[in-house]
């Protein structure tokens, strides 16, 4: 089963896949003891878990995907016209194209829901965006019960001149492990930005691999990891500078408290001949507890000449002298870390655009943020 | 309201404080002096109740209670206050979030109701007018980007806003020109009052000038070596610290 995973899940030959999953490897192992059935496709959703996602502002425009398997009683697309294409290979592979005139934020939702025994699913999506300016949420969700392991292969394709903005926001209880590899690539002129949030979840793997093809194509990433119990993310970000004048700007910062653990791997490759680029990469963390774990690695590999490039990571722990002041001044000492974190989180998001996002982003931060029990 | 007596205090296995013994009333204020190093700012934190601070002797009583155990937070509760000689910069805590969770906490702490935000931004109104602050800086992180004079006249607002029984000033007055030192000193002249007491730290005697002290110590290596009233604070200015030295040889002997 471990191998079986491995061959599945991550990029490359065994052996880089081996050393990719070097931090992984024994909460996968622990996952592999499990006998995993295939996940019921038709389970039903509960009201708890539909509250989740079913916002108003995404009303009509919301697909749901339930243990991978697309689910016309969950979804809403009452207000989806022919500016979105749907394809449907099989009822856990989907292709969509959302076209220029494709109007609002498309919802994605990925519910994950238990049965009786441990299961799995795996779908795969491909996304094109062929012109204009396009928005989407994925959003993974989960009800706590057996464990349930999904995975998402998606294909991301931005094209000359189009922009796509995803947010994505995974909030999974910790009997729920989730692993999604997207690859983007992004043509002349296109622009890729995302935003990620990941928390809670037994195991979390997070590969994404942009190749910015284009000349003037143009990443941006934006994410936070906020875990406790013995919660384990693993990030990696792999871009791949191949054109001129290409620019990248990855902002990502961690917390991790008790026993959870936290990866944290960023590459950046520049190509021979991507002159011009611009790469900018910066990781934070926040440790919590003596017994929680963060690993970071920021990797600048360059080939080209004139590159602008900068890159930076840090794990620290909270700053005494901010935690005594708003001490000094009533705030108990557990609302006073929080406080801290939620600033040290929030920080990322500051610039998104949509602030109904970003609200909902704070918000859930705020209910995930470990206050009570610091470094227990 | 504060009765230190005999308080030694270590910091990284250094004596700072040497035994120092001060009673303060209510309605009261006291002035410390001292050359750097004396161990001013030790005795402030020590109040606030910051971490790193070994008391190895002796005990202090608030409102007739001991208050070494308490949290810092349960201090700021029972009405004490430190305005910072560094106030700390907080990037993303909003100063007015901050400000109505710090003094709705005390509130609870105290049993009392919490003020919802009309209530509380009345409140803030009135004690920004004083301090000549302007309503922007609420809209701020705490204390990011502000100027160092702006940095001290929002230590003096939080108090002004939080009315604690005994306020400790940690030099409040470095780094602060004439103008912003009058605010600063009109401040606290507003908020003296019978039940409040105020502990002033600072190198120079001009903030005395208008913040008009009932009782001047002179803190040196770690202890009190000379008390006094307002006069005391002149004599400093005229003769330097060194002529305190000159004492404290004297009184060695």
């Amino acid at each position: 089963m471990n191998a079986a995973l491995l061959d599945s899940y991550g990029t490359g030959d065994a052996r880089e896949r081996e050393e990719s999953w070097r931090y992984s490897k024994a909460a996968l192992r622990a996952l592999s003891q499990h006998d995993f059935i295939d996940a019921d496709a038709q389970a039903s959703v509960s009201a708890s878990l539909r509250a989740q996602f079913e916002w108003p502002q995404s009303t009509g425009r919301r697909l749901v995907f339930v243990n991978g398997a697309y689910s016309q009683t969950c979804s809403d697309a009452s207000l989806l016209d022919d500016a979105l294409m749907i394809e449907q290979a099989s009822d856990r592979r989907v292709v969509l194209t959302i076209g220029a005139a494709f109007d609002g934020v498309l919802h994605l939702v990925y519910a994950n829901v238990p049965g009786m025994q441990p299961s799995r699913w795996q779908a795969t999506s491909e996304i094109h965006v062929p012109a204009g300016n396009a928005s989407l949420i994925e959003q993974h969700v989960g009800e706590a019960g057996a464990d349930v392991l999904g995975a998402i292969m998606t294909d991301i394709h931005v094209s000359a001149r189009a922009a796509v903005h995803v947010t994505t926001l995974s909030d999974l209880p910790d009997s729920a492990s989730l692993y999604r590899r997207t690859q983007a690539t992004v043509d002349d002129d296109a622009c890729y930005a995302v935003a990620h949030a990941i928390l809670g979840g037994r195991l979390q793997r997070f590969d994404l691999g942009v190749e910015l093809v284009g000349a003037h194509s143009r990443f941006d990433s934006r994410g936070v990891f906020a875990l406790r119990g013995r919660q384990h993310a693993d990030v990696h970000l792999d871009v791949r500078h191949g054109a001129r004048d290409t620019a990248c700007d990855i902002v990502w910062r961690g917390v991790a408290d008790q026993r959870s653990r936290g990866i944290f791997h960023g590459a950046i490759t520049v190509a021979a001949g991507a002159d011009g680029a611009d790469a900018q990469l910066s990781n934070k963390n926040l440790l919590l507890s003596p017994h929680a774990e963060i690993d970071t690695q920021p990797v600048l590999e360059i080939y080209a000449d004139e590159v602008k490039a900068a890159h930076g990571a840090t794990v620290g722990q909270l700053d005494e002298r901010a935690l005594f002041y708003l001490r000094s001044r009533g705030l108990p000492l557990e609302a006073a870390r929080g406080l801290l974190i939620g600033a040290f989180c929030r920080s990322v998001f500051a610039g998104l655009a949509q602030t109904d996002l970003r609200e909902r982003i704070e918000a859930l931060l705020d209910t995930r943020i470990p206050a009570g029990g610091a470094g227990a | 309201m504060l009765k230190i007596e005999n308080l030694h205090v270590s910091v990284a296995g250094k004596e700072i404080l040497k035994g120092i013994s001060l009673e303060v009333n209510a309605g009261e204020v006291h002035a410390i002096m001292g050359p750097n190093g004396a161990g001013k700012s030790t005795l402030g934190n020590v109040l606030a109740g910051r971490e790193g601070y070994e008391v190895t002797q002796g005990t202090i009583e608030f409102d007739g209670k001991p208050l070494l155990a308490l949290e810092p937070e349960a201090r700021a509760a029972a009405g004490m206050f430190l305005a910072f000689q560094y106030p700390v910069e907080i990037p993303g805590v909003n100063n007015t979030y901050f400000l109505r969770a710090a003094l709705n906490a005390q509130r609870k702490q105290r049993g009392e109701s919490e003020l919802d935000s009309m209530q509380f931004l009345k409140r803030v109104r009135e004690k920004l007018a004083v301090l000549h602050l302007k309503d922007e800086l609420l809209h701020r992180a705490v204390n990011e980007g502000f100027s160092g004079g702006e940095k001290k006249r929002n230590e003096i607002f939080q108090m002004a806003l939080l009315e604690p029984k005994l306020a400790i000033l940690d030099e409040t007055d470095s780094g602060l020109d004439i103008d912003a030192l009058k605010m600063v000193a009109d401040g606290v002249n507003a908020m003296r009052a019978s039940e409040r007491a105020f502990i002033v730290i600072t190198h120079y005697q001009r903030l005395l000038d208008y913040i008009v002290p009932d009782v001047v110590h002179v803190l040196a290596d770690g202890r009190i070596v000379e008390s006094g009233d307002k006069s005391l604070a002149h004599r400093l200015e005229e003769q330097g610290y060194a002529w305190i030295a000159e004492r404290k040889l004297a009184g060695a002997a």
